[in-house]
């Protein structure tokens, strides 16, 4: 069964399901291949280890990672079909050592009720570790169906 | 087997697309080539090295590495009856494999820098990528400044298909060392 929403059952002030994952060396390893970027920060142990960008003696998660599972909420929580992504803006306040559980929760901002297709919400993203540690923050655009 | 041939291996487990099998994995070979911020000259265009030619495995791949289950980011047939363009929706942030692919170690390779890091990053949409599509990237050097001792450094990516259709726009930031003596401090590590 797929997930559909549309503009008008959306209110400012709903919150989505939230979206966890732990970034495992193999979430890590899987994303450097399907994103092509392959820092050794994110996947070279030994030469972190040396390296301590981050000052920290192991492997990081992609920032991208981190701004691609806020994304994935609205989708999960509305379905890839009605979700349309239009603009998206990320910080990143710390980096996600390997091993973290990140969860990453989203609630509407806004309601930009503009007309007939052009309706669209704003969403605010937070990325979280288990300490609710604000690992990454986000506002999206999203356009719904009529 | 060096760490580095662990590392590959590693990953290369991973690769299935075209792509991902012939793209260069150590990030380290070519250092010598990148773009350092110090020598970068903003307001600079060029295009990017290479274009992307729209293959459903790519955004299959995204999907999937994403972790996501909705049919019509995953299943082909049920994306050709259902969804709203008749193919796979992608992840939004699909266009990070396209900037990466159209960069390699050409204008741009700054974002491949031992050393750098993310501060954020800010993306407009405009319509997606469609299969069979070939997507070429302009990379304009944006601007680059010094806060709390820190280099920043931005892109501005713009991604059009064949027909000059402008697809998306990528603001890319990152805070990188400040010089080539920098970046191969942290290559030879």
């Amino acid at each position: 069964m797929l997930k559909k929403i549309r503009f008008s059952e959306v209110q400012v002030g709903d919150e989505l399901p939230p979206v966890e994952q732990y970034v495992t060396q193999d979430v890590i390893d899987k994303y450097a291949v399907t994103s092509l970027d392959y820092n050794p920060v994110h996947t070279n142990q030994d030469w972190c280890t040396r390296a301590q960008v981050f000052g920290m003696p192991c492997t990081v998660g992609h920032g991208m990672f981190t701004q691609s599972l806020m994304a994935s909420v609205p989708i999960r929580a509305w379905g890839a079909g009605s979700a349309t992504f239009r603009s998206m803006e990320a910080k990143f306040t710390k980096a996600v050592a390997v091993g973290t559980l990140l969860t990453c929760t989203g609630k509407v901002k806004e309601l930009h009720p503009i007309g007939p297709g052009r309706n669209f919400v704003v969403l605010e993203l937070q990325a979280l570790d288990p300490a609710h540690t604000v690992m990454g923050i986000a506002t999206a655009s999203i356009g719904l169906p009529d | 087997m060096t760490a580095e041939a662990e590392t590959a291996a590693r990953l290369a487990r991973h690769a299935s697309t075209e792509k991902q099998q012939h793209f260069e994995s150590n990030f380290l070979k070519d250092v010598e080539k990148y773009e350092t911020w110090d020598s970068v000259e903003i307001g600079r265009a060029f295009p990017g090295k290479l274009k992307f030619k729209v293959k459903q495995e790519d955004v299959l791949h995204y999907n999937v590495a994403m972790g996501e289950t909705d049919p019509l980011m995953v299943d082909a047939k049920a994306a050709a009856e259902m969804s709203p363009t008749g193919e796979l929706i992608q992840h939004p942030l699909f266009i990070v494999q396209v900037a990466f692919y159209c960069i390699e170690n050409g204008p741009g390779s700054w974002i491949r820098s031992p050393g750098a890091r993310n501060p954020g990053q800010k993306i407009e949409l405009f319509e997606p990528f469609k299969v069979g599509e070939e997507i070429a990237m302009t990379v304009v050097a944006y601007d680059r400044w010094i806060r709390r001792g820190k280099h920043y450094i931005t892109d501005k990516l713009d991604f059009h298909n064949e027909t000059g259709v402008l697809k998306a726009t990528w603001w890319l930031t990152l805070i990188i060392p400040p010089n080539r003596e920098g970046i191969l401090r942290f290559a030879k590590m």
